[in-house]
């Protein structure tokens, strides 16, 4: 055996184990692997180790109870058939397989279950008769974070532990580089925004303390010619403020609106660009919703960052510095006093934002459940009619609607408490405020408070308090705007699995020759879907695939466009690997139909030259015609310029898969792939269906998948799969004549076919299909 | 040849109906490589057999199916369901309850010590059936599903389970506090 070198895959057994082992006769220290699981068998946790050997597998562990014995299980070599790994609920197994039943050697948790898939590998390479390598690189896990070791949720997935807060908002104000010209311009209006405000106060000061009541300010009661004067310049004077106010608000309002929608848009696209380079894979871990909300709802948190540099808390916090330098400026000693309640305003709202506005998501939740309860019921409500269960359904929607209700109820209850309460703590402020400012103007002390101090005093204190109440909530906005915007990295950071290698090369053109080599491949860790597929199919030669559902025949087509890469092994197109093919190159060369044809909302011409703008109406037409959709394209009133909805709403399923064919057909792909392209129409629909393919796969390279064995008579070769393997190979005449699964399954469904009864039922159920569309 | 099928102890007919196993028709053991197995009257003996609970949140105590797998890749076939396991005898619904429990690796939550949201993750300290725990979960609703009316089960970074069965029976600060950050 090759010296191990991995650490995981060579641990150390304890000392005091390894001495009791060896007294059972097992040595540690001359297996050739070693792992440790963290579970033993009766499900509980307990180091267990297994240890290979030359010609066994044991299992030890530390005994519990004096005259336990450390080897808890040990199996021959030669008495096994097979290994592998069983996924359990929150953990799994490794098994052997002994005569005819497979026996769990031992038990680890899903945190081990990775070490363990390497070792079932290592050990079915032994059990082959080949020496296993083990080296440092067994240690590696690309789906494991490199710098903390957290898993990731896929290869090439951006680890949330090691993206902090910090570096996010760093990262969005590199964003605002190209806008820094006017984002600067934005705070200094801001600045002007906020001193525009302080002047009204001042203007009401002096216009008590020298126009309305000069006396008590100590002040020459003017004339009232003088003093009219006066007042015409005040209220002038007021006037300009409100305009100038009102100038910078607009302007202000215009460039936050310039930048931020800019910033959005920015944003918006390069997530949305990001996504389309994406892998399929990519979108079998994430959920569309979820997609959506990231392009269409976090990036408006972008926009909210400028709202913030403008109107929200830059301009909160300059307007509560210069107002509180402002208040004491006026009088120091009435100002501490009526800052008094400003803790407890700035304490209840922190305990309203940490209490309280975490119900506002229930809310949320509550919504988007009453949604999903409603979306549910109206897409199934010809199944709740059938049945009969409108009563049960109206229930189902009563207890979502009622935790609505109830959601909405306990917060508005919440903040209808609340407000009023912080109202009575400002009031309080402003109280003390006209208390003792009030008895200080009564005194008339000389260089005391007067009337128009005191009225400016008030009208400040209120400008105090009210961002006061607003930057108590700094931390929920930053926590929200953080939120988004690492979502949004998150796809950014996202690296797609399939890239295109540098210098790859383009498509040999030499006649599209497909080969599949020892390829393994499955969509879940652990969970092989393809156990080493080969074969070769010849250019121009027409291939069908049969087997049970999830034999992995459409993942073969998966794999063969590029949709995932390929675990083990490689894929070949004119003895290229596909990976050293450029990517554009061979999709082009690979057109698909599939069994569901995805027709985007738009005309039928807009469909049928998806794949090829550049097509020429009759190069259109043809195709069309080929594919046996002219006709009926014709008979609709607008002919090609017909509009059709949402996945093809308003067609029934066999047009909708000429439409597809005839999509196909303009791609003029090297490969054709037909993925179940039959299965869901009624046999009218089929026969029109089966012409137009036989049309366009004469002399192409095509991959047929059926469920129909008939469809598939004349293919050149017919894979037949099981259980993730090519179990048969042949013509349709050489696999009858081998009497194995094929022949199996052609002899189950020609009894079926032959039944009236069945195929009356399939007959109903695809014309049922054509009338439901 | 034309009748040939993979032989297997279950009919195609017995496939469409459940075999119901009971104390006097079946008996639950230990056998070889001290894996269990189920000797079935008039039939055979199956090794290699584990639990599986069909109801595992309305019926966790019935409808106990014991399954097998028939190698090399094909489907893992039903031996029988155990409508009332309480019926067995005694060591016989121990050796059931093990299965289960090897099958079923969950962590039970029955205190939360600390709960805390740090950018897209979840870090919790926890008390559970199987000892004190502390475990990171990412911040998404597939990471913690509804179990029955009330529960949830919380998958961490490693997809380890953690079951609360009824958040509403948690002491009201810790509920709180779940709630507050686990709040679908």
């Amino acid at each position: 055996m090759p010296e191990a070198k991995s650490v995981l895959l060579n641990v150390d057994v304890p000392a005091e184990l390894a001495d009791l082992a060896r007294a059972e006769g097992v040595r540690v220290e001359t297996a050739w692997m070693i792992a440790a699981t963290d579970l033993n068998l009766a499900g509980s946790y307990e180091p267990v180790y297994l240890v290979a050997e030359g010609e066994r597998l044991v299992t030890i562990a530390r005994p519990k109870a004096p005259g336990e014995k450390a080897v808890r299980e040990t199996v021959p070599r030669g008495e096994i058939l097979e290994i592998r790994t069983r996924q359990g609920v929150g953990g799994g197994f490794l098994e052997v397989r002994v005569a005819d039943m497979y026996v769990e050697m031992l038990a680890y948790s899903n945190a081990r279950a990775d070490i363990f898939h390497k070792v079932a590998t290592k050990l079915k390479d032994w059990l082959a008769g080949q020496t296993p390598f083990i080296g440092p690189e067994d240690d590696l896990d690309p789906r494991r974070c490199p710098a903390c070791g957290m898993p990731l949720q896929f290869k090439g997935d951006v680890c949330q532990k090691c993206m902090k807060g910090g570096a996010v908002f760093r990262r969005v104000i590199t964003f605002m580089r190209p806008y820094a010209g006017k984002a600067i311009l934005m705070m200094l209006l801001v600045l002007v925004t906020v001193a525009l405000a302080l002047v009204p106060q001042q203007l009401i000061r002096l216009l008590t303390n020298v126009v309305l009541a000069p006396e008590q300010a100590g002040n020459r009661p003017l004339p009232f010619g003088e003093a009219s004067v006066w007042l015409m310049w005040l209220v002038l004077a007021l006037f300009t403020q409100v305009l100038l106010s009102a100038g910078v608000g607009i302007l202000t309002g215009r460039l936050s609106s310039v930048v931020g929608t800019q910033i959005t848009y920015d944003m918006r696209n390069r997530v949305f660009t990001h996504l389309t380079r994406m892998g399929v894979d990519y979108y079998d871990r994430y959920n569309v919703g979820q997609l959506m909300t990231r392009v269409a709802s976090d990036t408006e948190q972008m926009k909210s960052f400028v709202n913030q540099l403008t109107g929200g808390f830059l301009a909160q916090i300059i307007t509560l510095v210069t107002v509180g330098i402002v208040l004491f400026g006026l009088n120091w000693q009435l100002a501490a006093i009526t800052l008094v309640p400003a803790p407890l305003v700035f304490l209840s709202v922190m305990i309203f934002w940490k209490r309280i506005y975490p119900r506002y998501h229930r809310v949320w939740d509550a919504n988007s459940k009453l949604s999903g309860v409603l979306n549910t019921i109206l897409s199934g409500i010809r199944v709740v009619k059938a049945f009969g269960q409108e009563p049960r359904e109206q229930a189902r929607f009563d207890t979502s609607s009622v935790k609505v209700r109830d959601s909405f109820r306990a917060v508005e209850f919440s903040v209808s408490t609340f407000n009023p309460l912080v109202g009575v703590l400002f009031q309080v402020g402003g109280m003390l405020a006209w208390f003792v400012g009030g008895r200080e103007v009564l005194q008339h002390k000389p260089g005391g408070l007067n009337l128009g101090d005191l009225l400016a005093f008030l009208g400040y204190l209120g400008m105090f308090y009210a961002p006061l109440g607003q930057l108590t909530q700094l931390t929920n906005w930053l926590t929200g705007f953080l939120t988004a915007s690492q979502r949004i990295f998150e796809v950014l950071d996202t690296n797609p699995q399939i890239v295109q290698v540098d210098n790859a090369t383009a498509m040999p053109n030499k006649g599209s020759g497909v080969t599949f080599e020892n390829v393994v491949f499955g969509y879940n860790r652990h969970e092989p879907v393809l156990k080493g597929i080969s074969f070769e199919i010849k250019p121009g030669e027409h291939i069908g695939i049969v087997g049970k559902s999830g034999s992995g025949k459409t993942t073969l087509i998966n794999l063969m466009a590029r949709f995932y890469e390929v675990d083990e092994g490689r894929i070949l197109v004119d003895s290229v690997d596909i990976r050293d093919l450029q990517l554009d190159e061979l999709r082009r060369s690979v057109g698909i139909v599939l069994q569901e044809p995805f027709l985007f909302r738009g005309t039928i011409y807009a469909n049928i030259t998806y794949g090829r703008k550049d097509a020429t109406t009759d190069e259109v037409l043809a195709a069309a015609k080929a594919a046996n959709a002219h006709e009926f394209i014709i008979r609709h009133p607008l002919g090609y310029d017909t509009y059709i909805g949402e996945r093809g709403a308003g067609l029934s399923g066999g047009e909708r898969q000429r439409i597809s064919i005839a999509r196909a057909l303009l791609y003029n792909p090297d490969i054709l792939v037909l993925d179940e392209a039959t299965s869901n129409v009624d046999t009218e629909s089929e026969q029109l269906i089966q012409q137009a393919l036989l049309r366009i796969t004469r002399g192409r390279t095509t991959l047929a998948i059926a469920h129909r064995l008939s469809t598939l008579r004349n293919s050149d070769r017919i894979i037949v799969m099981d259980g993730g393997k090519i179990v048969e190979m042949g013509s349709h005449e050489e696999l009858l004549a081998l009497k194995g699964l094929y022949h199996r399954l052609v002899k189950i469904q020609t009894e079926l076919t032959a039944d009236p009864a069945f195929r009356m039922a399939a007959e109903m159920s695809a014309g049922e299909k054509k009338k439901e569309e | 040849m034309d009748n040939e099928q993979p032989k297997t102890s279950v009919t195609d007919e017995d496939r469409t109906k459940i075999r119901y196993l009971t104390p006097e028709m079946c008996k639950i053991h230990v056998g070889t490589h001290g894996a269990l197995h189920v000797t079935v009257l008039n039939d055979r003996i199956y090794g290699g057999v584990y639990a599986a609970y069909a109801f595992p949140v309305e019926h966790a105590a019935e409808y106990i199916s014991l399954m097998r797998s028939t190698g090399s890749g094909g489907p893992d076939e039903e031996v029988g369901l155990i409508r009332h396991l309480e019926v067995f005898p005694p060591e016989q619904v121990a050796l059931v309850r093990q299965a289960l429990k090897r099958r079923y690796f969950i962590h039970t939550i029955l205190r939360i010590h600390d709960i805390r949201w740090d950018h897209g993750l979840v870090a919790m300290d926890v008390e559970t059936d199987k000892g004190r725990v502390k475990f990171l979960m990412r911040w998404q609703q597939d990471r913690a599903v509804d179990y029955g009316r009330d529960g949830k089960v919380l998958l961490d970074v490693d997809e380890n389970r953690y079951l609360i069965p009824d958040v509403e029976e948690l002491p009201a600060s810790e509920r709180n506090a779940f709630t507050r950050i686990v709040f679908w």
